[in-house]
């Protein structure tokens, strides 16, 4: 069974893997650089990008829910989920949500990256999977479909019960409708502006222990899920949260990657893990720092970084100081891809 | 030598109207500052040490044609600072006073007490208001023996008003509405507004407004030694420009050693005839600044007795001031090892 959001693939210009002799697909993790076959508008603020690999080698399986890391030229990371359908190997394709109040990633990309723009990318890996059930509740917010198109892919194709509610701040600001049209009355799509908030309670339901309940989207309506599935059966809900907002919420650890702390005077260099701040894994290695708030707000761990691109997530640093990149505060920042070699 | 305080900066160095034909002494940032006004209005500062012996110009004299003379060896100084003369003595000492930088503007001595290349007239804040028919206001200064960095972050972090000022300015609203904090070059900004809270007592009073109302406070600190305040109150739901609005202006001014001249300006675009209200208002400025004063001085004992400097513990609220803090810092380093901004 095709699922209709195959058949939005099928325009997209391929990879020539599929002329003649077609290699196996990778079967490790992708890590290297794509060209961006097209990038569209998917809704306003949206942009869908397609990547293939240069080489032509098809890229490795992937399950819905998976997703990639974007590795910037800054050396930031960013992850974005895969939301093409999974059959297609020659080419991933990705949505990207302009957020200005982001740390830059977003903004980037929309304004940078054209089609045959290259990118250096890395994946896929998977935090929130599809697991088998007979009945699917879908419930998405905003960029939030991104991880649930493929899914219901899956879902279709699997011939299960399955059903949509698709909550945005407006029609025109939610990306996917139309393929989600060839779908019929099993999706829901409620933009705020016409509906106002989610009907959770009518879409969801009594707990039913035959159905899993996904759901991706901006943190209040996860809390809302979370709370009206409380009474359900333990493991029915399945979410995604995206990456908290650095200085909200440092040191989640949410989508961070390990790195390599060099401390100069000390002569040590340590791995700083996510999740670990680099002055929990300094303080650990037994070098002498100061430390008070650990919210990135006092400034008392201020280090000098000697070496290293730092990803700052204090709320203290003017936008001067940052641009530096001579000091930081070590209780929430970190690095930005590589190393940092701190004066410590 | 070197200073503890910034000196490449504006400071408030006297009120027009405490200046006049008479020698004022005012300690600025550890240096000695002789006030005076020249025959033709015209104000001027000088060190007030005498060249010759360093004996106090202030405890001197000043004749008609606005020559300055010592009272100690009789060194005259004519109003450009050159030494024209000793008493009647035919030797004539090749020396000079080092005048300060001025801009008087809007009733207000502005003095720079660093290198004089370096003053700018337009990193001064607006402070038209303070002359603007359609404000009035009061002024004055307080003696404070507390240092300046305590005055400075006293009013970057109002939060305070909340557990210091109960019964006039502050209420918990003030300290359970977060701010938002600005930094432009040197200058630190900050924002709280308050909307839907119950009127402070002062406001109510102060506008005849009863509770619920809406309360702005939008401060900026202009580093080293200049806050300035804008206040708005309203009844909630009252659109601007309609409202009550007042500024206070501080000249947070080091005077000598852990000691601060605290200049005040207060202001209002309301009821400006009404005598009763500015006196009413006067009155609880002055009583608002002493909790503050007692508390800085309170503080200082403690700052002063704990040199090692146990570790501070910090707190959303604290950005702004933690901004001027490091501010501060920094426009000292610069200046410590000369190497200014062009």
């Amino acid at each position: 069974m095709t699922s209709p959001s195959t058949a939005a693939l099928a325009a997209l210009p391929l990879g020539t893997a599929a002329a003649t002799t077609t290699p196996a697909p990778r079967d490790t993790e992708y890590d290297g650089t794509v060209t961006v076959l097209s990038r569209k508008p998917a809704a306003d603020g949206v942009t869908s990008l397609v990547l293939a690999p240069r080489d032509g080698v098809p890229l490795p399986r992937w399950q819905p829910g998976a997703h990639i890391d974007v590795v910037l030229p800054t050396g930031t990371v960013r992850q974005y989920s895969l939301c093409g359908p999974t059959a297609v190997t020659d080419c991933w394709r990705i949505a990207v949500l302009r957020e200005p109040a982001g740390r830059g990633g977003s903004q980037w990309i929309h304004d940078e990256v054209r089609e045959g723009s290259e990118l250096r990318i890395r994946g896929p890996r998977n935090n929130f999977p599809l697991r088998k059930a007979s009945r699917y509740l879908f419930v998405a917010g905003g960029i939030g479909i991104t991880p649930l198109l493929p899914m219901i892919g899956e879902a279709y194709a699997a011939g299960a019960e399955w059903s949509l509610l698709y909550g945005g701040r407006s029609r025109a600001s939610m990306a996917f409708l139309s393929e989600l049209a060839g779908y019929g009355e099993r999706v829901t799509v409620r933009p705020q502006d016409e509906y106002g908030l989610l009907d959770l309670a009518g879409h969801l339901g009594e707990p039913d222990p035959s159905a899993l309940v996904y759901c991706c989207g901006p943190a209040g309506l996860i809390d809302a899920v979370e709370a009206h599935c409380a009474t359900w059966p333990a493991g029915s809900l399945h979410v995604e949260r995206f990456a908290a907002t650095p200085g909200q919420h440092p040191g989640d650890g949410e989508g961070d990657e390990p790195f390599e702390v060099e401390l100069r005077s000390s002569g040590v260099t340590l791995t700083v893990r996510p999740g670990q701040s680099v002055l929990g894994a300094v303080a650990a290695a037994g070098a002498p720092v100061m430390s008070s708030c650990e919210e990135g707000i006092c400034g008392s761990c201020e280090t000098a970084v000697l070496a290293g691109e730092i990803d700052h997530r204090d709320s203290l640093l003017t936008d001067d100081e940052r641009a530096a990149g001579d000091t930081m505060l070590i209780c929430v920042s970190r690095a930005r891809g590589g190393r940092l070699v701190l004066d410590l | 030598m070197l200073s503890s305080h910034v000196r490449n900066g504006w400071y408030l160095g006297a009120w027009s109207d405490e200046i006049g034909r008479t020698l004022t002494r005012r300690w600025i940032t550890d240096i000695p500052v002789c006030f005076y006004r020249l025959p033709d209005g015209s104000v001027t500062a000088v060190e007030d040490r005498c060249p010759h012996r360093k004996y106090p110009l202030s405890l001197g004299h000043l004749d008609d044609e606005g020559t300055l003379q010592c009272d100690y060896h009789g060194y005259r100084f004519d109003g450009q600072g050159v030494c024209v003369g000793v008493a009647e003595q035919a030797d004539r000492p090749k020396a000079a006073l080092r005048r300060f930088p001025l801009v008087e503007k809007d009733g207000a001595i502005w003095i720079w007490p660093g290198e004089a290349d370096l003053a700018d007239a337009s990193l001064l804040p607006d402070t038209s208001w303070l002359t603007d028919p359609r404000w009035t206001h009061v002024h004055g200064v307080v003696p404070l023996k507390a240092r300046h960095l305590l005055l400075v972050e006293n009013l970057l972090d109002l939060t305070h008003e909340t557990f210091l000022h109960p019964t006039s300015i502050g209420n918990a609203a003030v300290a359970a509405t977060p701010i938002d904090v600005t930094v432009d070059g040197d200058r630190v900004g900050f924002s709280r507004r308050m909307v839907g809270i119950e009127a402070p007592p002062f406001y109510e009073k102060s506008c005849g407004l009863t509770s619920p109302v809406d309360r702005w406070q939008d401060g900026e600190f202009h580093p080293p030694g200049i806050f300035v305040l804008h206040i708005r109150v309203a009844a909630t739901g009252t659109e601007e420009p309609e409202g009550f609005h007042m500024k206070v202006l501080y000249g947070m001014t080091p005077a000598l050693g852990n000691e601060t001249h605290d200049f005040y300006a207060l202001a209002r675009d309301y009821l400006i005839d009404d005598e009763d209200l500015t006196e009413f208002q006067h009155k609880q400025q002055l009583a608002v600044m002493q909790e503050d004063v007692d508390a800085l001085e309170a503080q200082e004992l403690m700052y002063a007795t704990d040199p090692g400097g146990t570790a501070e513990s910090s707190i959303r609220s604290d950005l702004a001031a933690l901004r001027g803090r490091r501010a501060l810092a920094k426009m000292l380093a610069r200046e410590q090892r000369g190497n200014v901004p062009a």
